[in-house]
Parts: structure tokens; C-alpha cells; sequence
């Protein structure tokens, strides 16, 4: 929960932590109603299994204080979640709804309250394919047309590692599939373009040459195109790929970059490094 | 090989290590083993005794050949030595198990139902989450590189010193060894070999659970088994432990968030009920240390799981006697924890090459 803050928010946070957390999902509503079956209906054995449990997780991870508190020791600001995975939440409701259902005498009760029920979780949830579901491609799990990408980039490439910079996905995905391709752009850089304009001083910055790729591909800043070639050299970066719909496909070619193939949605250039690069992995073997 | 073939030859292979493990652990005076309990005993007993393995082999930046030249002899011995000592005290379980099936068909079918329809959501379905780019592509990293942890997954770059957050999370190098050896792809062996482990293994403690609550009710326990399900579909927001259970099950976060919390709550169940407190608080620590081994997030977790759970019933019952494997199952936890607040507060640092 990288949004909230502890300790600007102080014991607000628990409150937007758990809006976050449940959404509009009435699960934590259907737990505290098991709670309270129980303790109407329950035998002594089920409260001593769950009534103490909830009262002491209401004193400690479900207490405001809680969370300031241990802000103090650790970061917990977008971590601080993850306590509320002990609430049993996920045996306790199936369990009380089991219990209900065999409560009905007759086969015919039992039907009809296991389809209130069910009727119940749906209307209090969200569905895991609310959104559609959206099979793989293939056994890897991943775009069809990323495994293409890999295979333009190695079959062009004079070296066993290759440097690229790619899109957001396929930033993120190409070295699950192939940890041959190097990446130009880390995790953080990219998260943080996806946000952020780059500073003229950040564009002046010779120590991160990234933030100039950065600032036109992502942020589609005014980067004069010597100047993005120049980051592209001084990172090593050899390829480039977007899809055929990226605005800045023209200005690629203006800094010098040229075709060298493509797939159905997507385009991968080439810079030749004035220097070529070769990357090598470190030789432990002299370690010892 | 065919993927679908690989990932069932896959899972297989991996319940016949978790079960020579916990057959070791959970054979009781009478010769008698636990069989469900011993798959998530022997998963976790798996991890721990890794992790002993794996650590001074990654501090001292060795190469991963040598780690799976080390550990895949000592997995055979175990399993060898688990053969031969539980070899028939299996064979009968296994008998027992097909006589159930064979008595009440229709309860197993309903069972395998459950089960199928998780397995094909985590195995088919396709999810872009941020974290396999760290998680999954080590594994990659690691097997391409054959080194531990010494190169940036998000990057390939050389990294001069290890991420402490990851350094006792071995879980993932256990994935590359398998890699290694079998040659079998990281992104079948994270999304899909051991997605399909989790969750079998998951549902096997939801089913344990189920047994304790409706003690000889067995269609009792699938109608529970069938609202988890359902809750676990709909239960979702991007941090609930659902979602994390089908659509990020290679991360440890999603082990330590549903195998392990479950199991702890399972343990916690069978020791209020007075069932044979001493072993099975063997096999918690075994459960809580082997949990931190998965995924850094355990440390913060299992220590507040168990203390919610365990202390109120020591208390109430005045059984005071108890605090000590309580405290010993925490500390695991505690002790990760505040090696890793040492490490952001500058205290320490290891670095991937020698500093004389």
C-alpha cells in the first residue's frame, strides 16, 4: 500500500488501509457475523477456537495504535496489510455456512440455504475474472509476441547478451522468458517514469544517461535526438522495441536507429554502438 | 515434452520429496504416518533443511552447479532412507486411501473437482503482476548466470552486494536448482510446476481444517472445502491472500499468506484439542522456521499469527509451560527480522566478492 503514509496519516492509516484491503468486498462484515453465530449458537470448543483470536487480533492489528507503533521499528507503510491475512476469514465463514446448511432438517432446506448463501458471497464479493478472463498463450505463460521479440533480438545480435530497452510490460516480463536480453531501464526507474516528468537538471545528468531514454520514450519530453542517441550509447543499448502505435517511432529514426524487424503489434529497432559492447559475466573461479 | 506432461511429472516428483520428508517427521510410536499431514510437513521440513544448505554456498558466492551437486544427493538419501524405513507403513496408507475412495466415489470425484478447477486457474490463466519480474526472472537469472543471487534479476547487471530483504528467502533458489537440473524452463517451473504445488498443498490443510471442525462428517468437510473455494474467487482486492493465492502463487508472499498462515491455524486447532502437544509443536517450528525460509514477509507474520492464536489459550488454560516452544517457534521470525533492520540501518553488509 505504497499510497499510504503512517506517519502522515497517523491513525487514519488503519482505517484507509482497510478500504483498501476490502474494497467493497463485505467479507470482513460476513467474518464478524460468523464471530457472532458463534458466540449465540456455538459449542464451547468453536469459541475457544476463534472468540479469543478476534478479540485479541481487535486489540493488536486491528488497533490504530498498532500501526504507529510499530512505524517506529519498522517501515511498515505499505506492508502494514498483510496482519490482516491471519484474520481466518477464509475458514471461519465457509465453516459457519457448512454449519448453517446442516442445521436445515430437510434436504429441500438444505438446497435452498446453500443457494442463499452462495447468492450471499457473490453479491458481497468481487470476482476474480470480474474483468475477464484472459488465458496464456503458450506453456510459459507469457505474450507470443514477446517470445517473437527475443528470437529478432538474438538472431541479429553479435553477442550472446544484448541490452534493450522495451516497454512497460515487456520491460517487466522479457527476462522471466529470456535472462539473455539485459534491461537498460530498472524496475524503480520505470515505475517512477511512469509518473513523473524529468527535470531539465535530471536531463543534464550525466551519471543517469536512462533518464533521457526515459524522458522520450515514456514521458514523450523534449529530448534533442543527438543527445538520446548519446544516452543509448552510454548505456549500451543496442535495441529498441515499441509498439507500431508509439508516437515516437519517427524520432527513433531520427537519432540514427533503423528497423530491423517487427511482429504483429510491435517494432524493433537497432542503434549501432559506435563502441560495441560485451558483456561478460564475472569470473568467480579466481575468487579462491 | 509436452508442458501439461512436464508440470504433472513435475508435481508428482515434488510430493514424492515432501513426503519422504514429513514421513520421517510425522511416523508416530505405532508406526503409523500422518499421510495428508506429511505433505505440508515435508514442504516446509524441505525448505528449512535448504535453506541450511543453500546459504554458505550463495555467501561465499560459489556457483549453483555446486549447490545442486550438494543437495540433490542429500534429497536422494532422505527419500531413499524415507523409502526404507516408511516404504510399507505408505504402501498401507496408500491402500487405506484407495479403500476410502472406492467406499465413497463420489465424495473423492467432488474432491478432484475442487481441486481441478483451482489448478486450471493458476496453470491457464494469464496475469501480468509486477513482482514475477523479480521472482520469477531470478530464478532465470540464476540459472543462466549459474550463480546465486550475485546478479540484478530486473536488470542482468552485477550486483556488488546481496538484497538482504531476499537473502534468507531461499525459496526461490530451490526453484533454480530444480531448473538446473532438469532443464525445465523457470517460468513452468514458478507459474506452473509449483502453482499447482501450492495449491494442492493449500487445499490439503483447508481439508485437514475441515476434518477437525466436522470430525467423521465427510461430506461436511467437501461442503466446506466447496464455500472456500467459492470465498477464495470472490474474496478478491489486490491484497487480499486470495488473489495472491490465484494469480501470484509462484511468490512466497502467497505461500507464507495461505499455505502457511493455515497451517499454523491448523497446528493451533489440534493443539487446543489436546492431540499430542509435543510433536506437533515439533512440527510447527518446523512449519514457522521453514515459512520464513519461503518469503521475508513470514517474519513479521508468523510471530503475530502465533501470538494471537497461542497466547490467549496458554493463558486461559494456565498453561504456562507452553510459552517455551512458543517462543522458540517465533524465533526464527524475530531473529530475520531484526537482521534485516541491522542491515537498513547500515549495521552490516555481504558483499558478492571477497573484501580482505
Amino acid at each position: 500500500m505504497t499510497v499510504l503514509n503512517v506517519a502522515e496519516q497517523g491513525l487514519k492509516y488503519l482505517f484507509a488501509c482497510l478500504n483498501l484491503y476490502t474494497e467493497n468486498c463485505a467479507f470482513p462484515m460476513l467474518y464478524f457475523a460468523a464471530l457472532i453465530f458463534l458466540c449465540v449458537r456455538g459449542n464451547e470448543e468453536e469459541r475457544r477456537l476463534f472468540l479469543p483470536g478476534a478479540v485479541v487480533m481487535l486489540l493488536t492489528i486491528y488497533n490504530p495504535v498498532s500501526p504507529v507503533i510499530l512505524m517506529h521499528f519498522f517501515d511498515v507503510n505499505s506492508e502494514y496489510y498483510r496482519f490482516f491475512w491471519i484474520t481466518p476469514v477464509i475458514v471461519l465463514v465457509p465453516y459457519v455456512s457448512a454449519r448453517l446448511i446442516l442445521m436445515q432438517e430437510t434436504g429441500k432446506g438444505k438446497a435452498v440455504f446453500a443457494i442463499l448463501l452462495a447468492l450471499l458471497f457473490v453479491l458481497s464479493g468481487n470476482f476474480l475474472y470480474a474483468n475477464g478472463y484472459e488465458r496464456a498463450e503458450n506453456g510459459y505463460k507469457m505474450p507470443a509476441e514477446l517470445i517473437e521479440i527475443s528470437g529478432i533480438i538474438h538472431a541479429d545480435a553479435d553477442d550472446v547478451y544484448s541490452k534493450a530497452f522495451l516497454e512497460y510490460d515487456y520491460n517487466m516480463q522479457m527476462r522471466q522468458y529470456d535472462p539473455k536480453i539485459l534491461l537498460t531501464i530498472d524496475r524503480e526507474d520505470y515505475m517512477n517514469a511512469n509518473q513523473y516528468d524529468y527535470s531539465p537538471e535530471m536531463l543534464e545528468d550525466e551519471d543517469h544517461p536512462q533518464y533521457r531514454i526515459l524522458a522520450a520514450l515514456v514521458r514523450f519530453q523534449d529530448v534533442e535526438p543527438g543527445k538520446f542517441a548519446e544516452a543509448l550509447e552510454k548505456t549500451h543499448t543496442e535495441y529498441v522495441v515499441l509498439n507500431k502505435a508509439h508516437p515516437m517511432l519517427s524520432y527513433l529514426s531520427e537519432a540514427g536507429l533503423r528497423q530491423i524487424g517487427e511482429t504483429g503489434e510491435r517494432v524493433v529497432y537497432k542503434y549501432d554502438l559506435a563502441e560495441p559492447y560485451h558483456f561478460e559475466l564475472v569470473d568467480y573461479s579466481v575468487v579462491y | 515434452m509436452m508442458p501439461v506432461l512436464t508440470v504433472i511429472i513435475g508435481v508428482i516428483a515434488n510430493f514424492i520429496i515432501y513426503l519422504a520428508f514429513g514421513s520421517l517427521l510425522t511416523k508416530n510410536k505405532n508406526g503409523e504416518i500422518q499421510l495428508a499431514l506429511a505433505l505440508p510437513v515435508g514442504f516446509f521440513a524441505y525448505y528449512s533443511l535448504f535453506f541450511f544448505v543453500c546459504i554458505p554456498v550463495m555467501k561465499w558466492f560459489r556457483p549453483l552447479s555446486l549447490l545442486t551437486a550438494i543437495w540433490v544427493p542429500i534429497v536422494a538419501v532422505i527419500v531413499l532412507v524415507s523409502l526404507i524405513l516408511n516404504g510399507r507403513a505408505l504402501y498401507e496408507k496408500g491402500r487405506e486411501l484407495f479403500a476410502r475412495i472406492r467406499k465413497d466415489p463420489l465424495t473423492a470425484l467432488l474432491l478432484v473437482a475442487i481441486v481441478a478447477v483451482q489448478i486450471f486457474i493458476v496453470t491457464t490463466s494469464y496475469n501480468f503482476t509486477l513482482d514475477a519480474s523479480y521472482y520469477v526472472a531470478g530464478v532465470a537469472t540464476n540459472v543462466d548466470t549459474n550463480m546465486i543471487n550475485v546478479y540484478d534479476p530486473f536488470t542482468g547487471a552485477w550486483q556488488d552486494h546481496f538484497e538482504m530483504r531476499y537473502f534468507f528467502a531461499t525459496y526461490p533458489v530451490s526453484d533454480a536448482v530444480v531448473c538446473q537440473l532438469t532443464h525445465i524452463p523457470a517460468l513452468v517451473q514458478t507459474k506452473s510446476i509449483m502453482a499447482s504445488v501450492v495449491i494442492l498443498l493449500t487445499n490439503l490443510v483447508y481439508y485437514l481444517i475441515a476434518g477437525l471442525l466436522f470430525e467423521g462428517k465427510e461430506r461436511a468437510r467437501v461442503l466446506m472445502l466447496a464455500f472456500m473455494l467459492f470465498m477464495n474467487l470472490m474474496f478478491i482486492t489486490i491484497y487480499t491472500p486470495s488473489l495472491f493465492l490465484f494469480t501470484r502463487t509462484y511468490e512466497g508472499k502467497a505461500i507464507v499468506g495461505n499455505l502457511s498462515i493455515i497451517t499454523i491455524l491448523y497446528f493451533f486447532i489440534l493443539l487446543v484439542k489436546d492431540k499430542k502437544p509435543r510433536m506437533y509443536w515439533l512440527l510447527l517450528f518446523l512449519v514457522c522456521f521453514g515459512s520464513t525460509t519461503v518469503s521475508s514477509t513470514a517474519n513479521m507474520l508468523i510471530p503475530a499469527e502465533l501470538s494471537i492464536l497461542f497466547l490467549p489459550d496458554m493463558l486461559m488454560k494456565k498453561r504456562f509451560r507452553e510459552l517455551i516452544p512458543y517462543a522458540l517457534c517465533i524465533l526464527p521470525g524475530i531473529l530475520l527480522a531484526l537482521t534485516f533492520v541491522a542491515y537498513v540501518k547500515g549495521k552490516f553488509v555481504f558483499y558478492t566478492y571477497p573484501v580482505w
